[in-house]
């Protein structure tokens, strides 16, 4: 297990250094006539009152002590949502701030900081991506400023390599000018099994998964509070969209929900959920995948067809169903047509 | 009918995909015009002069008309059983890819005609167009609308890991027991990431290079079932059913397949094809 916390003391001190110059240098300008809590707002007004003003902060929910969930909206990706429609949120230790997940868009990046900076003034020095898909990670550009670690799983820079460019242009395309400023962020620090963290008393433990919801799926522990953020391994009420390997997922399945939890955060769902039993559904699903897209191809079915008749007693159980659940067909074809 | 025509039709293909890109490819819904138009450059380059005639219902182009998976759409080209004996070349165009020819199926004396499938990428709303050509060189035409989008430059490899292990690797399902009247239906898998080069990495702005099956050999003890010629525009991981029928059904036999992809790397492997029970 490595550990990041040293390096990070050190990179702090050096942060804390320059800042502290800086606060020195203010209070010093102001300390005679206001005091420094004032003066720092007047600064504030003084350097950006436009920018202020346009930043809406995203709108979190505290499901345990420091962990904040911004609840995505059960859509695809739109110009009025911004790509807001994943799970994304932050956890705030004694001396810094974690990211898990830094949105769909440089618009809800900056949404999220903006709810950051309303709970604390802390460092943000993680920033976590749980995975390759836009909705989770492509407002990471808007937390450049706090030179944060981009922490993703071994393969994350890989996958992004492939895709990135393709996922940018379709951003582009669904949100026109809302993806203003999105960039492809690669990550930073590598996770090829485990990595701790230390955020001041309170220890995240992050894993680099086998190839399941994709083949860079990172989850990350909080031992505090006993919250398992599970992001896309999790999927509550929205369909599952397999994109790594079903096999794969259904095996990583037994592993993590043999793993107790408080609670757990889902990547698309309600912001908190009971563990590991918000999990069956998701185990249910994929499961019948499996067994009627064998059948199908057992059966000389094609693979255009194949999606007809396979988990169809999942039909109502999820929404945005007919939008994912033929790809997610094809993908399991393609797979299993190899045992 | 060897490469020189197929050489000569790609080299005229690439001006006119150049002349197409230029300032076509902003623009939003082609009309029908437009994409007459693009056809008939299409088989200028392909074809030349030679006349194309109607194929009604002796060739069919079988693909979903709205694809779930723009990189994965299944295609089938089917030959009416009269004219199948004859037919000895198919050609399937995707108009509006970048590389429009997808793929050319030159047929030997062990194939059977009437059905070939293989699954594409499709970049674009567009027409796909399939030719059957004779033996003495009469040409049928088809066509059918596609609405997909976003198939070549879409991300390839779910698994990378997988792609790397399994590369070159092929698996053969023999679909059902031979018998002596029937063409033996097979479905051949390719593990191959059959690369576009059209996704472009953001960290270094590099593309990441194309790397896709050139030709694709299929013989039956010795005698050739088909040879295709092919490109960016199959899909990952491709994958090609069709009949082939045994010279001698009551013998059993080898059918073997040989890749030769784009980074020179050669692949092959054998299956044994049980003889067809005594009648």
């Amino acid at each position: 297990m490595q550990t990041r916390s040293r390096i990070h003391r050190q990179l702090a001190a050096l942060n804390e250094g320059t800042s502290a110059i800086f606060r020195v240098c203010v209070r010093l300008f102001f300390s005679s006539i206001f005091r420094w809590r004032l003066g720092l707002a007047i600064a504030v007004v003084i350097a950006g009152p436009v920018a202020a003003a346009e930043i809406q902060a995203l709108s979190v929910t505290e499901i345990a002590p420091g962990i904040f969930v911004h609840n995505g909206v059960q859509e695809e990706a739109s110009p009025a949502n911004e790509d807001a429609i994943a799970n994304i949120g932050f956890i705030v230790g004694d001396e810094t701030v974690a990211v898990v997940d830094p949105g769909g868009s440089f618009a809800e990046g900056h949404a999220l900081r903006a709810a950051i900076r309303l709970h604390t003034e802390k460092p943000i020095r993680y920033v976590i991506l749980t995975h390759v898909h836009p909705d989770h990670i492509f407002g990471a550009a808007a937390f450049r400023g706090d030179y944060p670690d981009f922490i993703g799983h071994v393969k994350l820079a890989g996958a992004l390599a492939q895709r990135g460019d393709y996922y940018l242009r379709r951003l582009q395309g669904a949100l026109d000018e809302g993806a203003d400023g999105t960039e492809v962020v690669p990550p930073t620090v590598p996770v090829a099994d485990r990595l701790a963290l230390d955020l001041g008393n309170r220890h995240l433990v992050l894993r680099a998964h086998r190839p399941a919801h994709t083949d860079n799926d990172l989850t990350v522990f909080d031992e505090k509070t006993r919250t398992f953020w599970l992001s896309d391994l999790l999927f509550v009420d929205r369909i599952p969209v397999i994109d790594g390997s079903l096999v794969g997922w259904l095996k990583q399945l037994e592993e993590l929900t043999a793993i107790s939890a408080d609670r757990a955060v889902p990547g698309h769902g309600p912001v908190s959920v009971p563990w590991p039993a918000a999990a069956e559904p998701e185990r249910r699903y994929l499961a019948a995948v499996a067994r009627d897209t064998r059948a199908a191809i057992k059966a000389g079915i094609s693979i255009a067809s194949a999606y007809r008749q396979v988990a169809n007693s999942e039909r109502g159980q999820w929404l945005l169903f007919d939008d994912n659940h033929p790809r997610n067909v094809t993908a399991s074809y393609k797979e299993l047509e190899w045992e | 009918m060897g490469m020189t025509p197929g050489i000569l039709g790609r080299a005229a293909l690439c001006l006119c995909l150049i002349v197409w890109a230029l300032p076509g490819s902003a623009l939003a819904e082609r009309t029908e015009e437009q994409r007459a138009a693009r056809w008939a450059d299409l088989r200028h380059a392909i074809f030349g002069d030679r006349s194309l005639q109607d194929a009604g219902e002796l060739v069919v182009i079988d693909v979903p008309a709205r694809a779930e998976d723009a990189a994965i759409v299944p295609v089938a080209i089917r030959v009416a059983d009269t004219l199948a004996p004859e037919i000895r070349g198919l050609y399937l165009v995707i108009d509006d890819n970048p590389s429009p020819l997808a793929a050319h199926f030159l047929l030997g004396p062990a194939a059977d005609a009437r059905e070939l499938a293989t699954r594409v990428r499709i970049d674009d709303y567009t027409y796909l167009h399939a030719v059957a050509e004779t033996a003495d060189g009469r040409l049928y035409a088809t066509a059918r609308f596609v609405k997909a989008a976003g198939g070549c430059s879409a991300p390839a490899g779910k698994d990378q890991e997988l792609a790397q292990e399994r590369l070159g690797k092929m698996k053969l399902t023999l679909d059902q027991r031979v018998k002596p009247d029937a063409p033996v239906k097979t479905k051949l898998l390719i593990s191959h990431p059959n690369n576009s080069g059209l996704q472009m990495d953001q960290a270094t702005r590099n593309y990441i290079p194309a790397d896709f099956i050139q030709t694709l050999d299929v013989t039956y003890n010795g005698e050739a079932v088909f040879r295709l010629e092919s490109d960016i525009a199959i899909s990952e991981d491709p994958s090609f059913e069709f009949g082939f029928r045994p010279s001698d059904p009551a013998a059993s036999g080898v059918i073997k397949a040989e890749v030769l992809d784009s980074s020179q790397r050669h692949f092959s492997q054998s299956w044994p094809v049980p003889a067809a029970p005594q009648m």
